[in-house]
């Protein structure tokens, strides 16, 4: 269950943080779905990076971190593309 | 032959307010779009901010009818009261301050709010039973995280050793020597023990080793031994 809830609670954080957000905001800024989903996938990749772990510990960023961020920093990336396309006509 | 009705059916109102929302607009220059866009996004963001904010307040934490008890036992504790007039509170120990982890606690706390109805805990028996299972699942996340919201406040480094207890900057000085974390020692800082916590934080540090998240000086828990069988703590 708990397993569940961490899994769950990753996604979101992630939803939330820089892939999910500045991942939508870099796929609206194209209609061309590889290169949104591109972008995307670049700041889920290096959204872990930048900003995880914390200042005072140095702890590991797991792989399923930097997956779950990778998948969203996608998804949002095409998300952002598909609002372009129902959005705008440029 | 009839004539074809020249009036479009009508669609349902969902629908109406979909088609409304991706028109492309007659009226609104792309100027204005983009200041109402601006000063509403920095007024979602602030509520949403202040919003959580509130949600980290001993208040809120503490206003389910079953966390009556960990407020009794931690208001008995130098977090709550001590020398300085510094309180760490819940969300101090309990909610991470970087944005990401601080989302996930918050999304994790869910559970919380499903076991205050379900009323998993609403006896002081029900508590009992369950004491040694919800520590453990704390412990975890601190031992996992290397004690990070200890972290925000406390640091080996900052510390003054001469000032300290002769018993403490002894053990500080080992913890610092042999990698271990704040919570390897100090599981009963706020809350309660439970009997059997030993076993029990043993075995949430082997689960950790076994999933690969602990190195391996990290996972040996003979000097906590040592150290808890000399204070009984």
């Amino acid at each position: 269950m708990l397993s569940f809830l961490d899994l769950l609670g990753t996604i979101g954080g992630a939803i939330l943080g820089l892939p999910g957000i500045l991942g939508v905001a870099l796929g609206m800024t194209t209609r061309r779905w590889p290169i949104a989903a591109g972008m995307g996938g670049l700041v889920g990749l290096l959204a872990p990076f930048l900003l995880g772990g914390s200042h005072s510990t140095h702890v590991p960023i797991t792989m399923t971190e930097y997956g779950i961020s990778l998948l969203i920093g996608v998804l949002a990336g095409l998300t952002g593309c598909a609002i372009r396309h129902k959005g705008a006509t440029v | 032959m009839p004539d074809k009705d020249p009036t479009p059916r009508r669609r349902i109102w969902p629908l109406r307010i979909w088609d409304w929302f991706w028109s492309p607009t007659g009226v609104i220059s792309a100027g204005f779009l983009l200041i109402a866009g601006f000063l509403g996004g920095i007024i979602f963001w602030g509520g949403f901010h202040w919003s959580l904010e509130l949600t980290n307040t001993e208040e809120f934490c503490t206003s389910c009818h079953t966390m009556e008890t960990n407020l009794a036992e931690y208001r008995e504790t130098i977090h709550y009261n001590n020398h300085s007039g510094v309180r760490a509170i819940c969300s101090d120990c309990h909610v991470p301050h970087e944005w990401q982890y601080k989302m996930k606690a918050k999304i994790m706390a869910v559970k919380d709010v499903y076991h205050e109805v379900l009323g998993t805990i609403s006896t002081p028996e029900k508590y009992e039973e369950r004491r040694l299972e919800m520590a453990a699942a704390v412990w975890k996340k601190m031992k996992a995280s290397d004690s990070r919201e200890c972290r925000n406040c406390h640091a080996f480094e900052y510390m003054d050793f001469t000032i300290q207890e002769t018993r403490a900057a002894e053990n500080h000085q080992r913890a610092l020597d042999e990698n271990m974390t704040c919570i390897d020692c100090h599981q009963g800082i706020a809350h309660d023990l439970a009997p059997g916590y030993l076993e029990e934080y043993q075995h949430v540090v082997d689960e950790l080793a076994g999933a690969g998240a602990l190195s391996q000086d990290e996972t040996d828990l003979a000097s906590v031994r040592t150290y808890l069988d000399s204070t009984g703590n």
